[in-house]
């Protein structure tokens, strides 16, 4: 298992991005940032050849009922390093920068995103659901999902909310 | 004059008519409708034998049992498969082309059953035995290209255009270094009559005097009769099952039964060009040895079908033309020249 | 003048070589293909959601039907990243068990992928003999834990059950019989010329793409690049093991081939080592009935026979996770099925798909 990304070189991150946070007690701190700055974080994070987090090992959402959050965890194959950015976004209307223009290999997970957690990538290239049908509306991976009814109509699968939710 | 086997059995059942029904005229026609009968019989036979025989040699070469389970044996195996097929539930796809769609099966084995008339079985035993066999030979058998795109055009099915498309691609360009290989044994024989060819390899085999013709003979027939690795008609992991897709029940096995006396029909065809017919040693009567030689070649063509992967369509086309013509051509040149030389040494 | 016009070819979901419910909607050029695009969602499932409503004893089950041909490396995966996650020690006997499954189940997972290729490639031969030797396997998992394939056998804090004399005797025999398999497979398919003109040189992915695409596991490699979460990571024993790991020069299809004829060869190197040093004690370590750990998040990657499979899974301190991500290599590996099939004709677009070797089960999870 490679090494986390140490402490000093998260402190220099925070002088140039004044918008991250990171519980620096913490073995493994995350780093907290900002939807505005967190392109140009990430840009940096890939460019930089001292870090060089040329992998994005995993790219998820959770939804914690309040707040979704983007969780990114970049891996440098050349220094065997991870560090891990957390990005918090209204629930209401989530909306990030799409990793595309740095990673271009996280097409299809943001678009699984999008499509299971409702989360809308700016700049993505295709930005279509990949899993569930492409006129369904709901967001199965949010907390407060409840599956939609199936309806032939015309010939035509359609998705409707259930009438009453016992 | 003639002593084949087949033949012999014939004349006696001509006499044993002759005195029943007394002119002459009417035991030859009756003579007529037995062979045609017959002929139909194997083709339709080779059929029943070739689904069963394919799929145990295919069991074998891939270290199975095959079916084991309808008679001993599996033997009706393939009379369930019939069956099978027959209560199937006939689907006419939409947007079809219906008349192209419903004769294009049909079509397609009349091709396949009428070169059987040009085929020399025994001594004296060649249904129509004309002056220009072979050439009528192939022209019969390259009439097998039309049904294909009829079919494969008419099912309104891409998969169905694609194998059309590929056949008429594959099959006309193999015609060519095809014809052009045998015409060395024409030259040999100075004959184009099917029973001439056979005879003149009373000596020697022409599979000895023609190696490299064999060698392009037996690729060829094997794209002609889209057998596999040159399937490419069907190419099944890519387009499915080419112009067959879709078409179900009796009229998909219409096809298939086309293919088996094709595959037949390849063996006899080898049998009698390069391996002497049914000439051989007279331990065996020379019906056993022609069956023996065509099902031997049969048994090649399957061997090698189900050993190989498919080749690619691009490399197939490039192969007939770059490969296989100049080969064929430079065989001709060989031939003409050994042919002078063989005389100028007499 | 002759005029022609592009069209879209619908290769699925139901096609014979798609491998599951995958739909590839093509567009040709006559037979060159100008553009593949990968449509899925058609074996969806919705493991991670699945997981949210489980015990974590009790998800251990739905990662069998994730990539259901390696179903081992999958249990693996999910139950490493629970130990991580509530700190459970595993016994060291549980993980030489667990490294034996998991390369056995390697050996499958590429005995189905020699299958299905050849089998795209015309040659049904092939893939009965592959089918054939992948059989043994299956018999010694049914020994091991009586299932063939969802075993289930690696639990959280071990494995379910000890392995007995007769698995590892079994075992011998397989990895004894591996060097004569391979033998065959090289005399029947790699010497095969049809099978080198087809797979040469088609679908090159240079190392840059593989990056690009975020590849994982024997394709990455193929293309160069020495990747295996293995030896990386060292995860469990693999940091005591002797094992190479393969890579490839071109990227092609036929390197993709050859990498995993080797792995198989190394994955036997490494149950042979597993089987000599074999040591005695328990086979699971202590946990909970009722598992709940602590508040946070964890992920956990291995290295699956598709590639790098993550898992990540956030607990709220309750005895069933608050969310289970899951980073399924095959998923991420088919973004570069368009690349690979652009410029090919559409015989070498099977090829394609079958040398990426996606698993449908994984890629819709």
């Amino acid at each position: 298992m490679g090494t986390y990304l140490e402490l000093h070189y998260l402190e220099e991150l925070k002088r140039d991005f004044p918008t991250i946070e990171f519980a620096a007690e913490q073995a493994e701190p995350h780093i907290y940032v900002s939807e505005e700055e967190l392109l140009p974080l990430m840009r940096r994070l890939r460019e930089n050849p001292v870090f060089s987090f040329d992998r994005m090992g995993n790219i998820t959402a959770v939804d914690y009922r309040e707040y979704i959050e983007m969780v990114y965890m970049l891996y440098s194959r050349g220094f065997d390093k991870w560090v891990t950015v957390k990005c918090r976004l209204d629930r209401e209307k989530p909306v990030a920068e799409s990793m595309t223009q740095v990673w271009p290999g996280t097409e299809f997970e943001e678009r699984e995103i999008y499509d299971l957690m409702g989360v809308e990538f700016l700049h993505h290239p295709d930005l279509r659901r990949i899993l569930m049908p492409d006129n369904y509306t709901a967001h199965p991976l949010r907390k407060d999902f409840v599956p939609l009814q199936p309806k032939i109509e015309g010939g035509v699968l359609t998705w409707h909310r259930q009438k009453s939710s016992s | 004059m003639h002593n084949g086997t087949l033949y012999l059995a014939g004349e006696s059942l001509k006499e044993m008519l002759l005195p029943v029904i007394g002119s002459e005229l009417l035991v030859n026609l009756i003579m007529t409708l037995i062979c045609i009968v017959i002929l139909f019989l194997l083709v339709a036979t080779s059929a029943l034998v070739f689904t069963l025989g394919e799929r145990k040699v295919c069991a074998w070469i891939q270290v199975r049992i095959g079916p084991n389970r309808v008679g001993p044996w599996g033997l009706l195996q393939s009379t369930a498969d019939m069956l099978k097929l027959l209560t199937k539930e006939d689907i006419i796809p939409q947007g079809i082309d219906r008349w192209l769609w419903v004769l294009s099966p049909i079509l397609i084995f009349i091709p396949a059953a009428m070169v059987y008339a040009l085929y020399p079985f025994d001594d004296g035993v060649i249904f129509a035995d004309v002056n220009i066999g072979l050439f009528l030979l192939i022209a019969i058998s390259s009439q097998s290209v039309l049904p294909f795109l009829m079919g494969g055009y008419a099912s309104n099915s891409k998969y169905a255009m694609l194998g059309g498309m590929r056949t008429v691609a594959q099959m006309l360009s193999y015609e060519v270094p095809m014809v052009i290989s045998l015409m060395g044994i024409i030259m040999i024989t100075g004959s184009l009559k099917m029973s001439a060819i056979v005879e003149a390899q009373s000596e020697i085999w022409f599979i000895f005097l023609q190696p490299i013709a064999f060698f392009i003979f037996l690729v060829t027939a094997l794209v002609e009769g889209n057998r596999p690795p040159f399937n490419m008609v069907e190419g099944e992991s890519e387009i499915i099952a080419g112009p067959f897709t879709e078409y179900t029940g009796m009229r998909w096995a219409l096809f298939f039964l086309a293919e088996f006396a094709n595959l037949l029909s390849m063996g006899i065809l080898t049998a009698t060009l390069f391996l002497g017919g049914w000439q051989g040693p007279d331990f065996l009567p020379t019906q056993l040895w022609f069956w023996i030689k065509a099902f031997l070649m049969v048994l090649v063509y399957q061997w090698i079908g189900w050993t190989f992967p498919r080749t690619r369509m691009d490399t197939i086309l490039s192969f007939g033309w770059k490969v296989l013509l100049p080969l064929a051509l430079l065989n001709l040149l060989l031939t003409g020249f050994g042919i002078y030389i063989f005389k100028w040494l007499l | 003048m002759a005029q022609t016009e592009k069209f879209v070819l619908n290769m699925g979901p139901q096609h014979p070589s798609t491998h599951g419910v995958l739909q590839v909607q093509v567009e040709l050029d006559g037979e060159n293909i100008v553009g593949a695009k990968p449509v899925m969602g058609y074996l969806h499932r919705g493991i991670e959601k699945l997981m949210e409503s489980r015990t974590y004893q009790q998800c251990v089950p739905f990662t069998d039907r994730l990539d259901y041909v390696s179903a081992m490396n999958n249990n693996l995966g999910f139950c490493m990243a629970v130990e991580k996650l509530a700190g459970i020690e595993v016994p060291e006997r549980a993980w030489y068990i667990r490294t034996i499954c998991c390369e056995l189940n390697r050996i499958a997972s590429h005995h189905v992928f020699i299958g299905s290729l050849t089998n795209d490639l015309g040659s049904a031969t092939g893939m009965i003999y592959a089918f054939r030797d992948r059989e043994k396997i299956l018999d010694l998992f049914n020994i091991i834990c009586g299932a063939r394939m969802t075993c289930h056998y690696i639990r959280i804090g071990g494995v379910a059950a000890d392995a007995q004399d007769e698995f590892f005797q079994k075992t011998e025999e397989f990895i004894n019989y591996v060097p004569e398999m391979l033998d065959e497979y090289n005399r029947l398919f790699t010497g095969n010329e049809i099978f080198q003109r087809r797979m040469q040189g088609t679908s090159i992915i240079s190392r840059e793409d593989a990056l690009r695409f975020g590849m994982s596991g024997p394709n990455i490699r193929a293309s160069g690049l020495s990747y295996d979460i293995r030896k990386l990571d060292k995860y469990g024993i693999y940091g005591k093991l002797d094992f190479e790991v393969p890579i490839g020069e071109n990227g092609d299809n036929w390197d993709r081939y050859l990498i995993r004829i080797r792995e198989i060869e190394e994955s036997a190197r490494i149950i042979r080592q597993c089987l000599d040093n074999m040591p005695g004690g328990a086979f699971k370590g202590k946990v909970p009935k009722v598992l709940k750990p602590p508040k946070g998040d964890a992920y956990q990657r291995v290295e699956n026979t598709r590639g790098e499979l993550g898992f990540y899974i956030v607990s709220d301190g309750t005895a069933k996770p608050y969310r289970v991500h899951i980073r399924r290599p095959s998923f991420i590996n088919l973004q570069a099925l368009d690349h690979m099939c652009r410029g090919m004709v559409l015989a070498d677009s099977v090829t394609a798909f079958a040398t990426i070797d996606p698993l449908m089960g994984e890629v819709d999870c």
